[in-house]
């Protein structure tokens, strides 16, 4: 275990938030609840199901067997009816009874018998005596009582205290013979007597259950035919009544089950018969129900109530007595009877819900267990995890002293261990890296100090500051320019610094802002030592150069400046540093040095302006010698076209000089053939040059039309070639071709001469300078040529590497796209033979 | 014995006279000469052939096909099973169809061990006809009877086992006295009796 620390509250716990232990106290409820719920309704569910379809199948064998035993016993009192209607005696006497008036239609009524039944209605004791006494009376009274009945055939005492009425009519309905006098005296158009007579043939009757007045009570009969001794026709009907509820409750009765089971008689129409609950007589309460358990064959339902007046779903089994339904109203189709089983819903789904309650306290004890053992598993499982978090803590604050002790044999203990471990590792890494960081200090502020007597060491003035224009540090020599005293402490403002007026701390400001806005812009260069060309006129650009001159005034120095950007350190404003040069010295040599090559200048323009115009005047004197000594007109007068020819040279060549061509003939460009100025070019340059050694290759892409003047261009032309001819000093290989490309006609102009140096490639198009001996070139060929060409809208660049020969590009703008005629441009197939000249 | 030839003869002589003339009236005197009728054993006799051929028409061609067919079964309990009537059954309700309506001719079943106590035989009769045609199954047994004053003309014929359904039933019935009944055994007979006005 970890030692107490004096630890820290925990965080403050924001919201709800659930800690670990209330998280797996309620996963573990989670898991044992729903499954629980859900195997209880399913079992719940499917417990309910099979106590309905086991009660179903109980109810209608209960309801088969009952219907069995009732039909037995109907069966048994129709067996006992039959004996009685089967005795001789009876037999006889009825057969005597109809023979007496064999004339008379059976079942109808006897005339003389109508005075008879007046007498049978009053009582008269004398036909009471007649009937009651008769000897078919004393039979009947013996069969009822048992004395003429076989041991078997006894009647039971409950069938002969339910007999309320037994009795005997011959074939006309007439009473013949009865125990009682209750019976009415004719019978004839009952239903029932109907029903058995048939028509002479005799059929077993049973009465449906109903009111009789003379017994007062509900009653079912039972009317035998008595057939005579041949069994061919009815000669009379014995006829029983029997109380229904008398004689069934002791079979249905005692068939109880439960509290509220039990076994019903009903017929067809609903009315019972018999039932240990509901009266005799009356119909079922629900009157849907007698057709859904009045089928032929035994079954059972749920039905929706249960005939006893509950409206609740009820199961309910049922089935017909066979024999008995044959019978009853003379005919199955007449009605038939049915046991009917039932038990209260309430009763029979009793045990699946005593189940259910049970059910859910093992559910609520199991859910309290869970909760229990959730609650202390949680708790082992949590406890060694705050340990760590404790641990985790203090090893946070570098506080962790011991080794966390947890001894839970899983991966908590592998965890902790862990934890051991790299609390160990932990503390060996730091106290290596205690050392190093007091190693590395002492060598940062050995380089610091060493960086700061190397900076207070070096002359140049030396600045650094933040883009908040505060002054970070200067070294020494900074310090003795803007006069500081050494113990300025930094730092400061750089408007305190106060030998900088006013105009260079905006300048410098305004730099600043430029600089910490936009990316670092290139530092300005010194250009105040390029050459210029005192005839060109001063492009724009110049001007803003000039102003542009990194110069600091500081007293009477000029200091040239120059930024440096610092990279930054994460978390410090970005520093930028200013190194001042003392050039106050260096820009006064400059301009001595610039008025030396000034007048160096002069003399070089004087002698190229000579070698230019000497040459035609030479030419000049000779033809005027020759004009002098000529005596053919003809010839003088070729000689004096040369003069001219030769004058309007050297006018022209002065006219280059001052310019007046630009000034005059800017808008005076007409189109011109290139390949036809450089051929004029290089026939000119015959004469000015010697070029016998010279190989000329020409490669023409065809008539490139450009706009300009021919003349300008021919000299333009004429310098590039000059200038190659005296590089190549009279022996070598000038290449011309000439390519159009995107409307741009570009010349080249290649020689094999040495080629210019790299330091003064950046000057060749200064005027005045050269290469040349003094007289042989005015350093103005490529400067002219140059001019020209732009004034025509163009450019000229010189490619050269020394040792390698030079090559001119001049570029002029195509005025025509001159329809190809062939390729432009085929380096196999040049249009114009390379025709190596010599002259 | 002259009176009697004197009888003899004015009745041959009134014959012959009114035959001559009866002549010109005969469709008003047109009987039949048998006009006492049929005798009672022939009606028997017809009777007991229409009632074998329906019977055995109804047992092979329609109970015995159906069953074989799956279609429907005979049963006792025909009405409450949905099924078709046994044969006897069928014999026995036609009888008593012909009995309701009226025309004095009945016929039933009757056998030495019913199934039913009902159609054991009634009379001493029948009872003997019974053991004469289980010895004579061929011999019908005929016979005059009386319910006291009425007379009827009884005619008993063998009824054999004629179908497997007889013998299923007889044999298995749980109220059945005989369960060894085999094939063309005489089972019982049918009892015809017609009354005699």
């Amino acid at each position: 275990m970890i030692t107490p620390q004096p630890a820290q509250p925990p965080l403050v716990q924001q919201g709800t938030r659930w800690g670990l232990k209330t998280k797996l106290i309620l996963s573990m409820l989670f898991v044992g609840v729903v499954p629980l719920v859900v195997g209880l309704g399913m079992a719940f569910w499917q417990g309910s199901q099979e106590i309905r379809d086991v009660n179903g199948e109980s109810f209608k064998a209960l309801a088969t067997e009952a219907a069995r035993n009732l039909d037995l016993l109907v069966a048994d009192e129709v067996a006992r009816t039959a004996h009685i209607a089967n005795d001789p005696l009876v037999i006889r006497e009825l057969e005597r009874r109809r023979d007496a008036h064999p004339t008379h239609p059976a079942n109808g009524p006897l005339p003389i018998d109508t005075d008879t039944e007046a007498r049978w209605v009053a009582r008269d004791p004398g036909i009471v005596t007649q009937i009651n006494g008769s000897p078919l009376a004393s039979l009947l009274q013996e069969y009822y009582t048992g004395t003429r009945n076989t041991s078997d055939q006894l009647l039971p005492q409950v069938v002969r205290s339910a007999t309320k009425m037994l009795f005997l009519t011959d074939i006309h309905g007439t009473l013949v013979a009865s125990m009682t006098t209750k019976p009415g005296y004719r019978h004839s158009q009952t239903p029932w007597w109907q029903g058995a007579y048939n028509k002479g043939v005799g059929k077993l009757y049973i009465e449906d259950v109903h009111f009789n007045t003379q017994t007062d009570a509900y009653v079912f009969t039972i009317s035998m035919p008595v057939m005579d001794n041949l069994r061919y026709e009815v000669v009379g009907v014995l006829h029983r009544v029997i109380d229904a509820k008398e004689f069934f409750a002791p079979s249905t009765h005692v068939i109880r089950f439960g509290k509220t089971g039990h076994v019903m008689l009903i017929d067809n129409r609903g009315i019972v018969i018999s039932c240990p609950i509901l009266p005799t007589g009356i119909a079922l309460s629900d009157k849907r129900l007698a057709p859904l358990i009045t089928p032929l064959q035994p079954g059972w339902v749920e039905a929706s109530s249960d005939g006893h007046g509950g409206q609740t779903e009820s199961i309910i089994g049922f089935a017909p007595l066979p024999e008995t339904s044959r019978a009853t109203n003379g005919w199955l189709g007449g009605g038939s009877w049915h046991s009917f089983v039932w038990q209260s819903s309430d009763e029979l789904f009793a045990p699946i819900q005593h189940l259910f309650i049970w059910m859910i306290v093992f559910g609520s004890v199991a859910i309290a267990l869970l909760v229990v053992l959730g609650y202390v598993a949680a708790s082992r499982i949590v406890r060694p995890v705050r340990t760590l978090q404790l641990a985790a803590q203090a090893i946070g604050r570098g506080e962790l002293r011991t080794t966390i002790d947890i001894r839970t044999g899983d991966e908590l203990q592998d965890l902790a261990d862990e934890f051991n471990r790299m609390n160990t590792q932990l503390e060996a890494a730091f106290a290596g890296l205690t050392d190093q960081v007091t190693l590395k200090t002492q060598e940062v502020t050995y380089l610091q100090r060493s960086t700061d007597q190397i900076l207070d060491a070096v002359p140049t003035p030396i600045i650094l500051l933040n883009t908040l224009d505060s002054v970070q540090y200067m070294n020494h020599a900074a310090r003795a320019a803007f006069h500081l005293a050494p113990e300025t402490a930094l730092p400061f403002s750089l408007a305190t610094l106060r030998p900088l007026s006013a105009i260079v701390q905006t300048h410098v400001q305004q730099n600043l802002s430029e600089k910490g806005s936009g990316p670092p812009a290139p530092l300005p260069q010194n250009q105040g030592t390029e050459p210029r060309d005192p005839l060109a006129p001063a492009s724009g650009r110049e001007p803003a150069q000039a102003n542009s001159r990194s110069e600091l005034q500081i007293g009477p120095r000029t200091y040239h400046y120059q930024w440096f950007r610092l990279p930054s350190r994460p978390g410090v404003d970005p520093r930028i540093g200013l190194v001042l040069r003392d050039t106050t010295d260096e820009s006064r040599m400059q301009d001595q040095l610039i008025q030396a090559e000034k007048s160096g200048s002069l003399g070089v323009l004087t002698a190229g302006i000579g070698h230019e115009l000497n040459n035609p005047l030479f030419g000049i004197v000779g033809l005027g010698e020759a004009i002098l000594d000529e005596t053919d007109l003809s010839r003088a007068q070729a000689h004096a076209r040369d003069i001219v020819a030769q004058g309007q040279r050297m006018a022209a060549i002065i006219r280059d000089f001052t310019g007046i061509a630009t000034r005059e003939r800017t808008n005076q460009r007409i189109p011109v053939c290139l390949e036809e100025t450089i051929d004029l070019a290089l026939a000119a340059m015959h004469t000015a040059a010697d070029m016998r050694q010279i190989t000329i290759e020409k490669l023409f892409t065809g008539n490139t039309m450009v706009l300009a003047h021919p003349d300008q261009l021919r000299q333009a032309v004429m310098n590039l070639f000059m200038n190659a001819v005296q590089a190549m000093k009279g022996s070598g290989t000038l290449r011309v071709s000439t390519t159009v490309t995107d409307q741009l006609a570009t010349t080249e102009i290649s020689d094999t001469g040495p080629g210019i140096a790299p330091q003064h490639l950046a000057k060749i198009f200064d005027p005045f300078f050269t290469t040349k001996e003094q007289g042989e070139g005015s350093g103005l060929g490529l400067t002219v040529a140059r001019r020209i060409i732009r004034t025509f809208g163009g450019d000229l660049r010189i490619d050269s590497r020394e040792g390698q020969g030079t090559t001119c590009l001049m570029t002029l703008p195509a005025i025509l796209p001159a329809p190809p005629k062939e390729d432009l441009w085929t380096p196999s197939a040049p249009r114009s033979e390379p025709q190596p000249s010599r002259s | 014995m002259d009176p009697v030839r004197t009888a003899l003869g004015a009745a041959a002589v009134t014959f012959v006279i009114g035959s001559l003339v009866g002549t010109p009236f005969a469709p008003l005197a047109k009987e039949p000469p048998g006009v006492q009728g049929i005798s009672p054993e022939k009606v028997a006799d017809y009777v007991y052939a229409i009632l074998q051929a329906d019977r055995t028409i109804y047992t092979t061609q329609v109970v015995m096909r159906m069953q074989e067919k799956g279609i429907v079964k005979a049963s006792e309990h025909w009405e409450q099973d949905n099924a078709l009537p046994l044969p006897a059954q069928f014999l026995q309700h036609s009888g008593r169809l012909v009995a309701e309506s009226g025309r004095g001719i009945r016929y039933r079943l009757i056998g030495r061990s019913p199934i039913y106590q009902r159609n054991a035989p009634a009379t001493d009769f029948e009872r003997n006809a019974l053991d004469a045609l289980t010895r004579q199954p061929d011999q019908p047994v005929r016979g005059l009877v009386t319910s006291g004053k009425k007379q009827f003309f009884q005619a008993i014929y063998a009824d054999r086992a004629v179908s497997p359904t007889c013998l299923t039933c007889h044999n298995s019935h749980p109220l059945s006295p005989k369960r060894d009944f085999k094939l063309n055994d005489v089972m019982g007979a049918i009892a015809i009796t017609i009354p005699l006005e």
